[in-house]
């Protein structure tokens, strides 16, 4: 059955072009031109993330784009308004959105050190820090995978290697960082990227997908 | 009500084992199936309850059927709805691998399935499969557990049975922030099969080969109140225990001062989700979403067990 399923996918792959097509590569080790069957479901959905970064994630992310203040306002008006306009969640009771952010503000904390390194950013200009930028390589949570309106858990196996496909766009994520030496501290930071929104009185825990730092 | 009783027993070819067996004419959409493990476990006693409740809300007759995690017992119960005549079978299946045939058979018959809590591995026979997000679950526990051992120390997990995918993701999601602490070290991990009397007796000998641990993090409930039995008995109601559910038992446990946290399955809610589904496909043939569906969790501490009841929170 599934093994059908793979085949008709792949038929229809071949006869449409791949820009725009909505097709998801199934990651299923027997796919036909797919990685050995020997690789760990990590590595499989690790390979499958770097297929997509750049051709699929990132341009997401762009169409999605909203700049920080604007969602706030948004969503200080009605939180499930500014969900349905500028949001992304899989299907689902109760699934919390996901938005793509753009940013701009002062670093006040910057935890390099840590395996879960991360920089706390005052983007309105309070002196108190309202955003979490996390720079891994040790990042939390799903919200890259959950925000990609072509990632639809129905076509993985099972939450296992949902799992790690998450973990794998968490992973580019970080890869494609760069990061001054030094304290970070004082600095201006300027982001793109994607968080899962809890309320609004919690900080957003960005996963960057571009990063840039200004003077102090 | 006996009418009923007499005619579906009589309509088996082979006995089964019954949890209860309820039927109700109300205004007759037919009858929808609900199988789950046994009832022995509180999560799974929930979900039949969540079902059974809003199927004959809209109208159905209902049986609730249990397969013990048994795929031969679940194989025959899926005969017997499928001879009843079932509308839809609502599941929480006896094995990811093992479920297949059976639901295809069911499908093969024209009656849809609809999975709780636990996947198959394969997509496209069942109409809906409404998982609780195991992934997000086990991280919101792991990251309470690395809290109170306050990042350091040894430790030991529990994990819950093979063949079921959430024993895998748990545990992968445990690990995914545990071992981001290296202070914090594992110094046994064993199955206790989900099963309360096997995390009793696991415990008692982990603890004798271990008995400098600290914390305990478990797959499950009901071997989290297994093993805590353990520990109580050893006079060891020091070591921080977390589990995964979020049972009454262990909300009582917590209340008490005894286990420390777990993870709120919204197990109700989500059985009464899958009944909803089902009764849109019955009516449109379609549930218009995706048919595999993640549900977040929900971390339950000493903060907020008070507001829990049977896998629900309450305000």
């Amino acid at each position: 059955m599934r093994h059908s399923i793979l085949l008709t996918a792949a038929a229809i792959a071949l006869l449409t072009t791949m820009s725009g097509c909505k097709i998801v590569k199934n990651p299923d080790p027997n796919a036909e031109g797919a990685a050995p069957a020997n690789q760990t479901d990590a590595e499989r959905m690790g390979i499958y993330a770097r297929e997509i970064w750049d051709s699929k994630v990132l341009p997401a992310v762009a169409t999605h784009l909203v700049p920080l203040s604007d969602l706030r306002s948004a969503q200080a008006l009605d939180i499930d308004a500014a969900g349905e306009k500028h949001g992304m969640r899989p299907d689902g009771e109760a699934n919390p959105w996901n938005f793509a952010v753009a940013g701009t503000g002062t670093i006040l904390e910057a935890n390099t050190k840590s395996r879960a390194a991360k920089l706390k950013v005052d983007t309105d200009a309070d002196g108190v820090p309202d955003v979490i930028v996390q720079l891994g390589p040790v990042i939390r949570g799903t919200a890259i995978r959950d925000a990609m309106p072509f990632i639809i858990f129905t076509n993985f196996r099972d939450q296992i290697e949902f799992a790690k496909l998450a973990g794998g766009l968490n992973a580019i994520a970080h890869d494609r960082l760069t990061i001054p030496e030094g304290d970070l501290t004082g600095m201006q930071v300027t982001f793109e990227g994607v968080f899962t929104f809890k309320n609004v009185t919690t900080s957003p825990e960005i996963v960057p997908t571009k990063l840039s730092f200004g003077g102090q | 009500m006996n009418t009923n009783r007499r005619i579906f027993l009589s309509g088996l070819a082979s006995v089964v084992t019954l949890a209860t067996t309820k039927a109700s004419w109300a205004e007759g959409k037919g009858l929808i199936a609900i199988l789950t493990p046994s009832h022995d476990n509180p999560f799974f006693k929930a979900e039949a309850v969540g079902a059974e409740a809003r199927a004959q809300e809209l109208g159905y007759e209902t049986i609730v059927l249990v397969h013990d995690d048994d795929p031969n017992k679940q194989s025959e119960l899926f005969d017997t709805a499928i001879a009843r005549g079932a509308k839809a079978i609502i599941l929480d299946n006896a094995g990811a691998d093992a479920t297949v045939a059976a639901v295809q058979r069911a499908k093969d018959a024209g009656i849809p399935s609809f999975l709780i809590d636990r996947e198959i591995k394969e997509a496209g026979i069942a109409v809906s499969q409404i998982v609780s997000n195991n992934y997000q679950g086990a991280q919101l526990g792991a990251e309470e557990f690395v809290r109170i051992m306050e990042e350091t120390g040894n430790y030991v997990e529990l994990v819950g049975r093979e063949a079921d995918t959430n024993a895998g993701i748990r545990s992968s999601g445990y690990h995914d922030i545990i071992d981001q602490y290296p202070d914090m070290v594992m110094v046994a991990q064993q199955s206790a099969n989900w099963s309360q009397t096997e995390a009793f007796e696991k415990m008692e000998s982990i603890l004798q080969a271990n008995p400098d641990i600290k914390g305990l993090i478990c797959g499950n409930d009901t071997m989290a109140m297994g093993a805590w039995a353990a520990l109580e008995a050893a006079g060891r109601s020091d070591v921080l225990v977390v589990g995964f559910d979020g049972s009454n038992d262990v909300r009582d446990s917590i209340l008490a001062g005894g286990i420390k946290a777990t993870v709120l399955q919204p197990a109700y809610r989500q059985a009464q989700i899958a009944v909803e589904q089902a009764d849109k496909y019955i009516e449109t043939g379609s549930t218009g979403l995706e048919e595999k569906q993640l549900m977040d969790c929900v971390l339950i501490n000493a903060d907020n067990a008070a507001d829990l009841e049977t896998f629900a929170l309450g305000a």
